[in-house]
C-alpha cells in the first residue's frame, strides 16, 4: 500500500533533502524533558501567524484612503460574513501578543537565558518587541475612525518633538502637512508589508540562533530528556489553543473590535485614548510639566530601552543578573501602576462621590465619561445611517454624520440657542439627550410643536411657567409690554364657571392643540394627525371663532392670529405653525412680521439677509437645527419617514 | 574595458591580482546599482512630503456681531478649501478657534483649540471658567494662559491667532464686520511658539 507513496517520498527527498529538514525541525533535544514553561516562544509564533492569517483576510477587504478606509472596515465588521469576527481575532490577538512578549521577555531574564551565547539572540528579541509595538500603534490608525485618528495625532504630535528630526519624522510618517489620504497609505505599507516583513526577517533569525544554542533548561534534571516532536510541541499547541480560547472568548464577547465614528478633524474626541498597553505611556506623560515633556515622551522611554538592550552585558555577573531581574520587575510594575493610575483617572467618577477634594479629578473623569458615552451614542448613529436604503455616498460616511440633524443638531443648539432656551424633556430630567440651562430666557423647546407642546402652552398653569413665556424677564407676563396671549389663556377659565363648562374648555382647548400641531406637519405624529383629521378639523373650526362661545373672555385665536380664511388679522401667523418653513423663516428674522414684529425684544436674527456672508448663520445649519428640533431625522425602523 | 590580459585566464586557478580586484569592485558596483537605483526612486518619492511647504491661510471666522464683548469664549469651526493628495475638498472643516471678546474691547482675541502640550483639543464648556484639556489634564483660563503656570503640563499659553477685522457690503446694501483669523499651525511640546514647516 505505502509503496507508491514511500516512492514519492524518496524521490522528493533526494531532490530536497525533504527528511533531514523535517528531522533537524522536529528532533530537537529538550534537556530536562517538555515543560510548560518552554510554551511562551511557540505561543507567539502561533499568535504571529494568526495574526498573518487575519491580517491578509482582512487587505482583501480593506481600502486605505480617507473616504473609504472607515466605510471597508464598516463592511468588514457589519457586512461580510464572519467579518465581526475576524476584526475580534485580530484585535484581540494584538492584545495577547503584546501580553505574551511581556511573559517570555520576564521568563527569559528570571531564567537568565540572555547569557553568553545567547545575547545576540535577546537583542533579536528586543527588536521583535518594538516591531510588534510599531505593528500595533499603525494598526490603531487603519480604521480611521475617532478613537484611532485622535490617539494616533497625539501619538505623531510627539514624535514630532524629537530632538531635530522631529518634524520632518512627523511630516514622513504622516505624509504631508496634515492627516489625510497618505497618511493611511503610509501606516498600511508599514503595517501590512514592512513591518511583517522585518518581523519575518528577525524572527527567522531569532529561531535560528535558538536552534543553534538549544534551549537554555531551567534545570536540566527535571526529567529525562525529551524531544521537541511530539513532547514539547504538543505542550505548544495546547498552549496556543488556550491562547486562542482566550482571544475568542474576548471576541465573542465584545461582539468584535470595536468601531468608532468616522475620524473628524474638527469634531473633538475628548475620550481619545492610545491602546491598553501603550496607556502607561500616555500616564507617564502627566508627570511632565512644560518642556521637559520631551523627557517623558522620548528620552526616557529611550534610555530604558538602551538599558534594555545591555541586559545581557550587565548580567554577567550574579550581582548584574539579579540586578536585570530587579529592573524588569520594577519596569512592569511601574508600567502596571501607570496603566491603573491611567484607568483610575479616567473612571473614578464610575465609584467615587464627588467631594470638594477629589471635585477637579471628579470632574475630568466625569467628563471622559460623558465624551465616551457621547461617541459610542454617535458610532451607533452613523452605523444607523450607513444601513439605511441611501448606503453610504461616495464622498464617504462623514457627510452622512455632518447631514444628519439628530448628530448635528444637538451641537448647533448648544452653541447657538442654548445661550437662552432649554431642551429639557420634562418626563426624563436626566435623559442625555437634554441641554439644560439653569435660568432660561425663553421657551423650553422640547418637544416643540406637538401636541403635549400645545396642550402645556395652552393650559392656563402653565402658559406662565418657566418652560413656555414665564422666564426670566419675559415680556409676555406680569407686567411685561406683550400679556395678551398669556391673558387670553388665563382668563378664558371663569372663576364663575362650573366643572361642565371649565371641562368644555379645556376640551376646546385640546382640539386646537391638535389643530395647530398638524399645522406642524411633524413626522412622529404623522399617524395620529391622519387618524384624528375629525378632530383637527373641530380645532380649526374654533380656532376660526368657534372657541368665542366657549371660553369666558369671548374671543378666538383669530381675534389676534392671521389663521385659515381669516388672514392679514395678525402675528404671529398659525398657517403652518411650526412647520419647517416656517421654523426656518422664524429663525432666520424673528422680527419678521409674519412673526413677532416689535414684540421682538431678545432673540438674534440668525439669517434675515439674502447675502449669506452677512449671516450669522447658514441655510443648511438653520434646517438642521430645525429638524432635529422637529424630530425630522431617519429612523431605522420606520423607513417611511426618511422619504 | 581596456584589459590586455587574455580571456584564457578568467578560467585559471589563480587570478592575478588586478583581476580579481577588478572582479571584486564590478561586482560590488554592478550589484549596488542594480539595489540601489529602484531604492533611490523609491526613496525620492517616499521624501516628497519633505518638499511640500505648509501654507497658513486667513480664514473667515464669523461675524463680530457673533462675539459679544462679555469675555465668554465663542467656538467657531475653521473651514478651508483644502487639498489632500489628489481631493480638492471645499470648505474643509479643519480645526476649530474660540474667540472671546473682553468687555469693551473692539476686538476679539482668537485661541486655537490644539492643545501646545500634544495637540489634543481643548474644550470648552459654556459656563465654564477655565478650558481643559481632555487628554492630559492641562486646564487654561479664559484668556488661554495655562491655570498653573509653569507647573501646567503644557509647555506654553494657548496659542493666540493674528486676528483682523474687515468690513464687507452686501448687495442688499447691508454691511457688517467680519473676523478674520490667520490659521497657523504651531508645534506642540515647546516653550516657543514654532510654525509648523
Amino acid at each position: 500500500m505505502s509503496g507508491p507513496l514511500q516512492n514519492v517520498v524518496a524521490w522528493l527527498d533526494d531532490r530536497t533533502g525533504v527528511r533531514e529538514l523535517l528531522r533537524q525541525a522536529m528532533y530537537e533535544r529538550v534537556p530536562g524533558g517538555a515543560r510548560w514553561r518552554y510554551v511562551w516562544g511557540s505561543t507567539l509564533v502561533v499568535a504571529f501567524a494568526t495574526q498573518v492569517l487575519t491580517g491578509i483576510f482582512l487587505w482583501m477587504a480593506y481600502s486605505p484612503s480617507t473616504q473609504t478606509a472607515w466605510e471597508s472596515v464598516y463592511y468588514i465588521q457589519h457586512e461580510m460574513t464572519g467579518g465581526w469576527l475576524l476584526r475580534g481575532i485580530h484585535h484581540f490577538m494584538a492584545h495577547a501578543m503584546v501580553m505574551l512578549l511581556g511573559v517570555h521577555l520576564l521568563q527569559v531574564v528570571i531564567d537568565g537565558a540572555y547569557r553568553a551565547p545567547r545575547e545576540l539572540n535577546f537583542v533579536l528579541g528586543l527588536v521583535l518587541m518594538l516591531i510588534v509595538l510599531g505593528l500595533s500603534l499603525t494598526g490603531y490608525l487603519l480604521p480611521w475612525d475617532q478613537k484611532g485618528y485622535w490617539a494616533t495625532k497625539v501619538g505623531t504630535e510627539l514624535a514630532s518633538q524629537t530632538p531635530l528630526a522631529g518634524p520632518a519624522l512627523k511630516s514622513l510618517a504622516i505624509g504631508g502637512t496634515e492627516y489625510g489620504h497618505h497618511t493611511l497609505t503610509r501606516f498600511f505599507a508599514l503595517h501590512a508589508g514592512v513591518l511583517p516583513g522585518l518581523l519575518v526577517l528577525v524572527l527567522v533569525l531569532h529561531v535560528a540562533l535558538f536552534r543553534r544554542h538549544g534551549l537554555h533548561p531551567r534545570d536540566p534534571d527535571h526529567a529525562p530528556d525529551a524531544m521537541f516532536w511530539p513532547d514539547q510541541l504538543l505542550k505548544d499547541s495546547v498552549a496556543s489553543l488556550a491562547v486562542l480560547a482566550v482571544v475568542l472568548a474576548l471576541a465573542i464577547y465584545y461582539g468584535g473590535a470595536e468601531l468608532a465614528a468616522p475620524a473628524d478633524a474638527a469634531n473633538s474626541y475628548a475620550a481619545a485614548r492610545p491602546e491598553t498597553y501603550f496607556l502607561f505611556l500616555f500616564q507617564f506623560l502627566k508627570w511632565f510639566p512644560g518642556e521637559l515633556e520631551v523627557w517623558g515622551a522620548i528620552v526616557i522611554p529611550s534610555l530604558v530601552l538602551a538599558v534594555l538592550f545591555l541586559v545581557p552585558w550587565i548580567g554577567r555577573s550574579r550581582g548584574g543578573h539579579l540586578c536585570n531581574v530587579a529592573l524588569l520587575i520594577c519596569l512592569l510594575g511601574g508600567v502596571s501602576l501607570l496603566t491603573a493610575q491611567a484607568l483610575n483617572d479616567d473612571y473614578l467618577a464610575n465609584w467615587t462621590e464627588r467631594s470638594d477634594e477629589n471635585a477637579a479629578a471628579y470632574d475630568a473623569s466625569a467628563a471622559f465619561l460623558a465624551a465616551k458615552r457621547e461617541a459610542a451614542h454617535e458610532a451607533e448613529r452613523v452605523i444607523e445611517l450607513v444601513q439605511s436604503p441611501e448606503k453610504i455616498p461616495a464622498a464617504g460616511a462623514l457627510t452622512l454624520m455632518h447631514d444628519d440633524p439628530l448628530l448635528q443638531g444637538p451641537k448647533l443648539f448648544a452653541q447657538h440657542c442654548a445661550g437662552c432656551h432649554n431642551y429639557l424633556d420634562r418626563k426624563h430630567p436626566d435623559a442625555s439627550a437634554n441641554i439644560v440651562n439653569a435660568e432660561p430666557t425663553a421657551p423650553n423647546l422640547f418637544g416643540v410643536g406637538s401636541r403635549q407642546w400645545l396642550i402645556g402652552l395652552l393650559d392656563p398653569e402653565q402658559i406662565d411657567g418657566p418652560h413656555y413665556f414665564g422666564y426670566h424677564q419675559s415680556p409676555f407676563v406680569g407686567d411685561g409690554d406683550y400679556t395678551d396671549m398669556v391673558d387670553f389663556v388665563q382668563e378664558a377659565l371663569d372663576e364663575e364657571m362650573d366643572a361642565d363648562e371649565e371641562q368644555q374648555v379645556r376640551a376646546a382647548f385640546k382640539k386646537i392643540a391638535a389643530a395647530l400641531s398638524a399645522e406642524a406637519q411633524l413626522p412622529e405624529q404623522a399617524e395620529i394627525d391622519r387618524r384624528d383629521q375629525e378632530l383637527i378639523a373641530a380645532g380649526r373650526e374654533l380656532m376660526e371663532g368657534g372657541l368665542a362661545d366657549v371660553v369666558a373672555n369671548g374671543m378666538s385665536c383669530t381675534d389676534c392670529h392671521s389663521f385659515g380664511e381669516m388672514q392679514d388679522i395678525g402675528s404671529p401667523v398659525l398657517d403652518g405653525y411650526m412647520s419647517r418653513q416656517w421654523m426656518i423663516d422664524f429663525v432666520r428674522n424673528p422680527a419678521d412680521e409674519r412673526f413677532y414684529g416689535e414684540m421682538n425684544d431678545r432673540m438674534p436674527a440668525f439669517a434675515p439677509h439674502d447675502d449669506p456672508r452677512l449671516n450669522q448663520l447658514e441655510e443648511k445649519s438653520i434646517g438642521l437645527v430645525v429638524d432635529w428640533l422637529r424630530g425630522d431625522w431617519y429612523r431605522p425602523d420606520d423607513a417611511s419617514i426618511s422619504d | 574595458m581596456a584589459d590586455s590580459s587574455s580571456p584564457q585566464n578568467s578560467g585559471a586557478g589563480q587570478p592575478n591580482g588586478r583581476r580579481r580586484f577588478i572582479a571584486v569592485v564590478t561586482t560590488i558596483v554592478a550589484g549596488a546599482l542594480a539595489m540601489l537605483t529602484p531604492l533611490a526612486a523609491g526613496v525620492a518619492t517616499f521624501l516628497s512630503p519633505l518638499f511640500r511647504k505648509r501654507e497658513s491661510e486667513r480664514v473667515r471666522i464669523a461675524l463680530l456681531s457673533q462675539v459679544p464683548d462679555d469675555g465668554r469664549p465663542r467656538y467657531f469651526p475653521v473651514s478651508v478649501d483644502r487639498q489632500d493628495a489628489w481631493n480638492r475638498y471645499p470648505q474643509q472643516r479643519v480645526g476649530a478657534v474660540y474667540l472671546i471678546r473682553p468687555s469693551g474691547a473692539a476686538e476679539p482675541i482668537a485661541l486655537t483649540a490644539k492643545c501646545p502640550h500634544a495637540g489634543c483639543f481643548v474644550g470648552y464648556k459654556v459656563g465654564d471658567d477655565q478650558f481643559r484639556c481632555p487628554c492630559h489634564t492641562s486646564e487654561f483660563n479664559l484668556d488661554g494662559s495655562r491655570v498653573h503656570g509653569d507647573a501646567e503640563v503644557s509647555p506654553r499659553d494657548m496659542d493666540q491667532l493674528p486676528v483682523e477685522l474687515r468690513e464687507i457690503e452686501g448687495a442688499d446694501g447691508e454691511s457688517a464686520t467680519e473676523v478674520w483669523v490667520e490659521f497657523i499651525d504651531f508645534q506642540t511640546g515647546h516653550r516657543e511658539k514654532i510654525r509648523t514647516a
